[in-house]
């Protein structure tokens, strides 16, 4: 009686068992990373209606954040200018520019220039702007160098462990509050030490929430 | 820059499409959006190049190296900003702005800040500046934003069956106005609702003036102010009385619900707690007395209450009368009154003993001779300046429903004007008024829904919300207050005062130009800088009714008397029917609210039906009292109650040959013979929360006897129906829930909160150092005990902690629906809430006692009565934030875990949905969303993802972005509103790091209120930081009622209740020593053999039970862990 199976097949189970635990192993690993904002969402960088360069305005004009993010400083939003803030000066200058035809048109009719919204959190995360950059977090800390960016990329991952980093160790990550809208300077640890850093956020009296409630409602 | 009130015309878009803005389907039309549209694909293939080639690449690499999965689904769609083309003044988008305006309903308004979140209003709060409100609302005025975005409301002007146009409306009204002018309106009728409005009232004049021959009438189901009739009589002017409760030390309520159901009654209840509340030993506190037929609020408040039915309380009134003013004539009225006269006399006597500070008060819907007495009582006591204020009020001339009737009937009326209302529900039975209606040639209907009264109306023009209108409108005591709109009608709805100035062939017939002209005629001065302070005030100051200075004559009484039947023996074959106004549907017009719908009834606990309700008496003499034993204290063998079903007994009532049917509910407290049903359920056309439910007690209404009737009989229909009660559990088992006392013996021990339950009898579980202690620096310091878990420590620069009084907790439900509104509360449906699955996150617990309940607990004869007259205690209760918290130790994915102020918050991402967190809590407050009731119709729940998906774009408008909206299979309960404490923290710490003191972190007290404490007409709710001992909220636990419910559990809840006191009169004959349920407290827990007559008042006991330990073998009740409440739902 010949054998069914030939004798190669006695490895089989062996093998079965070898090919899943890499398998799972590669999926685990693909998941962890190309799963989590860190891939997904770093280099994100859409393209806008009008082409507007933040390296253009902030670092050859010189112009502050919260000429156009006026609210940054009041409300949890911080906002995108309305046209009518854009208009302050293109109705001046490069009136007539085809780049700037939405801005014009959405001045003129009053319907919004659709925007492509980069830095999200989720909807379950309640992030405040006002809260950070009015206590010594610059705009750089999530959003990078926006200041040298032509087109606006997404730079951090803005996930959770993204937050708790910097909630968990907030002295290497405070700016003197004048620098905060200052995307060059550096942080109080990096200019005069992680000590300074210590003594601001005691004199401030910064405790960043770890738990739930600081972030989700 | 000035700020422009008037708005722009609208656009050709706004007058024939679909008016809420903002919702995609409407971006879609706008020409730059499909512009956007068309240019949509050459940006999208630019896509390809540069960055996103790369993106492309990475994806399609990560799709290989998973084995074909592709990711690209896992990328977020892509969403815009979509900023102001032009910027607006004021607007901060994510921060919320209010406005002043007031919500109307009937002869007065309530004052009210509206929340918008960038133009869409989204939640109520009572106007501070309103200083009799003090900054409460009503359950009413809370539940009314969600009619504003209810998708079945009237979403078109319609005639004959035909949709019309803004401009088609214009011509329609002016034609009116010009075919009329000509006969002096001779044909031409209006019927409106009862209306404040001073600018309505100068264009009904001014109506008057242009038509003088047309009829002008005005109706309203219920009444909730006193008779004009009354006070014209006795004191020959036109007055009303407004009642000071502050001043009042005895009160006596004849049939008056004035905690709830009168006109006025939020600035009442806030002056009758403020007699009620009792902080110190020596502090004075009211009585109430309350002779009553349905048990209303008010009646459960009561020191003393004799239930009386409606129809004898003329002889109760005219028989306390003879006792104070001494005057004979009052005897012959008082014959036949069924009531121990010992309880008269000494109700007399103590308000003899007060005068000048006593005050009796008769029910609105009593007749003017009730009234006329109550103020010849107050005038004899003296009361009329101290304790009640008359009023001058404009006095109505408008004709009634009835007069308006016969006009019709007599053909003379071509023209017919509904101002809102729905007479063809609600008018008198006896008028058939929807026949009467349809044989009027034209029929102009201005109404929020296309309701009953609109299907018998040719033309229907849809009414715009008070959040969408221009108006004003006075409150009770006449101040003038703003109606602004908070966004553009969302539909397109026109006002009354727009339809009557249009009518009027008035040149700026808008709203706004009508109210700017009344208010500025009335301010006087410079016009537009009285109207800016008028609508950021959100009143006109001085603008109150003036006082008028009364002089009472009693000969008028005799003429409204007269003729006065004596009052008829009751029996169950001649039953008296009392209709009282639905404490949440009001007189129906809320039928389509589903928070109403949904809130229980504060005494019946019945969501979502009305019943007849009956009482135990004449529940036994019908036949259907539940016959099983325990009935009191557990689920019933008889089965009256299956989870949360209250399987009812079918009845008609037949009253004067017309006849309802509806469920039979028997609520102790009642009197005997008296039967009580609620108006304003069993619409037939409204929407689909408001079709169905319940029955239309209209149908036995007539115009005679609005309010009560006698001669009526029930009758079985040997059929049963299921009701949807939240609340089985009657008694609280002669346990420690609600720990009350007397008066007199909280003023001999002011701790008598504390010799009660398992704490009495042991050393304190706080350790005697712990008990010294103030409630902060036990959560900062004391040690967590030998807890194998990781407890949290509370190093936050806040403590939260709240406190309910529960001696002034009128119970009137506005907590409920205000954390509904708040909180993005779904609601679940009949069918879900008969399952114990409601998600009301404070819940209001009503126990009844009698003092019956017996020592063997369970079977007991005294158990298996239900009480007739019993006493009622109140409790909210909602999470309390337990220090030591049972749900966060069983949570296997720590979903719920503290945070380091105190919290015990909820992260909704992480729940699973074991609901073991629910099955440990002891207060039984967590809420598990079964399904998704944010997303899934109501009635295809159970079909899962075969069911309809979706909520209508216009009822995701009402959610708070503040708060997330949960999903199927989490879980949920308060979080003392953390949404609030975040932004108020965080606007704190806004403000003193702008203003150079960024080390002040701590959020001084008062800032930040939680929208139950917000809401409370009577400050029962205190919620602050227990660090700060000045906070009110520290200062409250600081006080000696302070105790914490189940607080044996060592579980240490940051909410404690105060507790609850009754003022009793020891001369009166139904005077006891003790509340009941201490009563029922003493026997179940210190049965015979122990004295338990020294642990009533005494007070001396409470240390020296450490010892004792046969008491706690004897007491059942101690071991039971969760609250007597419902636990159904978790099954």
């Amino acid at each position: 009686m010949s054998n069914i199976f030939p004798k190669s097949a006695n490895k089989l189970p062996l093998q079965i068992i070898i090919y899943l635990v890499v398998l799972a192993g590669i999926a685990t690993a693909g998941v962890t990373y190309y799963m989590t904002p860190k891939y997904t969402r770093v280099g994100y960088a859409p393209v806008q209606p009008v082409p507007f360069s933040h390296a253009k305005h902030v670092t050859e004009l010189g112009m502050d954040c919260r000429y156009c993010h006026s609210n940054v400083d009041k409300s949890a939003h911080s906002n995108v200018p309305t046209s009518q803030t854009c208009m302050n000066c293109h109705s001046i200058i490069k009136t007539t520019s085809p780049l700037l035809a939405p801005v014009r048109e959405s001045y003129a009719t009053g319907e919004s220039v659709p925007w492509v919204w980069i830095h999200k959190t989720p909807d379950y995360a309640y992030f405040n702007h006002s809260a950070h950059v009015n206590r010594g977090v610059s705009c750089v800390e999530c959003h990078g160098k926006i200041n040298e960016m032509d087109v606006v990329s997404h730079q951090q991952s803005l996930s959770m462990g993204f937050c708790l980093e910097c909630h968990r160790n907030p002295e290497t990550r405070v700016r003197d509050p004048k620098d905060v809208y200052n995307l060059n300077s550096p942080t109080i640890a990096a200019k005069s030490g992680v000590e300074a850093g210590l003594k601001f956020v005691h004199n401030w009296n910064i405790k960043p929430p770890q738990s739930c409630s600081g972030c989700h409602r | 820059m000035k700020r422009i009130f008037d708005h722009p015309a609208p656009s050709e878009r706004a007058l024939t499409g679909p008016q809420y803005w903002r919702s995609l389907d409407e971006l879609a039309a706008t020409p730059g959006f499909k512009q956007q549209l068309a240019r949509e694909f050459p940006e999208g293939a630019s896509n390809l190049d540069g960055v996103d080639r790369r993106h492309f690449m990475k994806l399609m690499a990560a799709s290989f190296a998973l084995g074909g999965l592709g990711l690209a689904g896992c990328r977020r769609p892509e969403k815009n900003i979509l900023p102001f083309g032009k910027s607006v003044e004021g607007i901060i988008p994510g921060l919320p702005q209010y406005y002043a305006t007031a919500m109307p309903l009937r002869k007065s308004a309530i004052p009210l800040l509206a929340e918008t979140h960038q133009g869409r209003p989204t939640k109520v709060e009572g106007n501070p500046t309103y200083a009799p409100h003090g900054g409460a609302s009503s359950l009413l005025a809370q539940a009314s934003v969600l009619d504003l975005y209810d998708p079945e409301r009237a979403t078109a002007h319609t005639s004959a069956g035909a949709v019309i146009n803004a401009a088609a409306v214009n011509d329609l009204l002016a034609v009116i106005g010009t075919t009329y002018t000509a006969s002096k309106g001779a044909g031409l009728a209006f019927l409106a609702e009862e209306s404040s409005s001073p600018t309505r009232a100068r264009l009904v004049k001014q109506l008057r003036r242009n038509f003088p021959k047309a009829v002008w009438s005005e109706y309203e189901p219920v009444a909730d102010e006193a008779p004009a009739a009354a006070a014209q009589t006795v004191f020959g002017q036109s007055v009303k009385p407004v009642y000071r409760f502050a001043k009042a030390e005895r009160i006596v309520s004849l049939d008056a619900d004035f905690l709830s159901s009168e006109s006025g009654s939020l600035y009442y209840a806030r002056e009758f707690a403020k007699g009620r509340r009792v902080t110190k030993k020596d502090d004075p506190m009211n009585r109430l007395y309350v002779a009553e037929s349905a048990l209303t609020l008010t009646g459960s408040m009561a020191d003393h209450r004799l239930r009386l039915a409606s129809s004898h309380i003329l002889a109760f009134a005219a028989a306390l009368a003879e006792k104070v003013t001494g005057q004979a004539s009052f005897a012959k009225l008082a014959q036949g009154l069924d009531a121990k006269p010992e309880w008269l006399a000494e109700c007399a006597a103590d308000l003899l003993n007060h005068k000048g500070s006593s005050l009796v008060v008769a029910g609105a819907h009593q007749p003017a001779s009730v009234h006329a007495i109550a103020y010849a009582i107050n005038a004899a006591l003296g009361n009329i300046g101290r304790t009640v204020d008359f009023v001058e009020i404009p006095a109505s001339d408008a004709t009634s429903i009835s007069d308006l009737a016969a006009v019709i009937k007599a053909g003379s009326v071509k023209t017919l004007v509904v101002l809102g209302g729905n007479p063809a529900y609600n008018a008198p039975a006896e008028l058939n008024w929807a026949a009467l209606q349809k044989s009027v040639s034209e029929v102009v209907r201005l109404g929020y829904y296309a309701d009953e009264t609109s299907a018998h109306a040719g033309t229907h023009l849809a009414s715009a919300h008070y959040l969408e209108s221009w108006g004003d409108a006075r409150t009770s005591d006449g101040t003038i207050v703003p109606i602004q709109p908070m966004i553009l009608p969302l539909f397109g709805g026109v006002t009354e005062i727009e339809v009557l100035a249009r009518i009027l062939g008035e040149a700026k017939a808008d709203g706004y130009s009508q109210v700017f002209a009344t208010i500025t005629g009335i301010a006087g001065g410079d016009a537009d800088k009285a109207f800016r302070r008028f609508l950021h005030d959100g009143l006109l100051a001085n603008s109150a009714y003036p006082v008028a200075s009364v002089n009472f004559n009693g000969a008028g009484i005799a003429k409204l008397v007269n003729g006065a039947a004596a009052p008829v023996a009751l029996s169950k074959a001649n039953l008296e029917v009392r209709f009282v106004t639905d404490h949440k549907m009001d007189d129906g017009r809320f039928a389509n609210n589903g928070w109403l719908q949904e809130c229980p009834d504060p005494i019946t606990k019945i969501s979502w039906d009305n019943a007849i309700l009956v009482s135990p008496k004449l529940g036994k003499e019908l036949g259907i009292d539940p016959k099983g034993s325990m009935i009191q204290v557990a689920r019933k063998e008889e089965a009256d109650f299956e989870q949360g079903a209250e399987n009812a007994h079918v009845f008609t009532l037949t009253v004067g040959g017309r006849t309802v049917r509806g469920p039979v509910h028997i609520q102790p407290g009642l009197s005997n013979y008296t039967v009580v049903v609620a108006l304003g359920y069993g619409r037939t056309q409204s929407g689909h929360v408001g079709t169905g439910a319940g029955f239309s007690a209209y149908a036995l209404r007539t115009a005679a006897t609005p309010s009560f009737v006698t001669g009526a009989t029930l009758t079985s229909t040997g059929e049963r129906m299921k009701l949807a009660n939240t609340q089985e559990h009657w008694s609280m088992e002669g346990r420690d829930l609600v720990r009350e006392a007397n008066l007199s013996e909280y003023q001999e021990n002011p701790a008598f909160v504390n010799s009660f339950g398992l704490e009495s009898h042991s050393p304190s579980i706080l350790g005697e150092e712990g008990t010294k202690m103030t409630p902060g620096e036990r959560a900062s310091q004391l040690p967590r005990g030998g807890s194998l878990y990781k407890t949290p420590e509370f190093d936050g620069k806040h403590q939260w902690g709240m406190s309910i009084d529960l001696n002034t907790c009128i119970g009137c439900n506005a907590c409920v629906v205000a954390c509904q509104a708040e909180n993005n509360i779904p609601i679940v449906g009949k069918d879900q809430v008969m399952r114990g699955r409601e998600m009301h996150w404070i819940r209001l617990d009503r126990y009844y006692s009698n003092g019956a309940i017996d020592a063997a607990a369970f079977g007991g004869e005294g158990n298996k009565e239900l009480p007739e007259d019993p006493q009622i205690s109140l409790q909210p209760i909602a999470c309390a934030q337990c220090e030591l918290a049972p749900c966060e130790t069983v949570c296997p994915v720590n979903a719920t875990v503290h945070d380091e102020e105190g919290l015990n918050t909820m992260a909704y991402n992480r729940c699973i949905g074991t609901r073991y967190c629910a099955n440990n809590c002891p207060y039984k407050v967590r809420r598990f969303n079964f399904f998704d009731y944010n997303l899934r119709q109501l009635d295809s729940l159970y079909l899962g993802q075969l069911g309809p998906k979706g909520m209508p774009e216009l009822v995701k408008m009402v959610k708070n972005p503040e708060v997330t909206v949960r999903m199927r299979g989490v879980m949920e309960k308060c979080t003392y509103c953390v949404q609030r404490i975040q932004n108020g923290k965080i606007q704190h710490k806004v403000k003193t790091a702008q203003s150079g003191n960024p080390s002040d972190v701590v959020v001084p007290d008062g800032t930040i209120k939680t929208a139950c404490q917000q809401v409370c007409p009577v400050e029962s709710i205190v919620f602050g930081n227990i660090l700060d001992p000045k906070s009110e909220v520290s200062l409250a636990k600081a006080r000696e009622q302070d105790y914490a419910l189940l607080g044996y559990l060592n579980i240490r809840p940051r909410t404690t209740y105060l507790g609850k006191l009754r003022n009793p009169n020891p001369k009166m004959p139904d005077y006891a020593a003790l509340p009941q349920s201490r009563v029922e407290y003493n026997k179940k827990n210190h049965p015979a053999g122990h004295d338990h007559e020294d642990h009533g008042g005494a007070g001396e006991h409470a240390p020296a039970h450490g010892t004792e330990e046969k008491s706690m073998k004897k007491s059942p009740g101690h071991t039971g862990l969760a609250v007597a409440n419902r636990v159904g739902g978790l099954s």
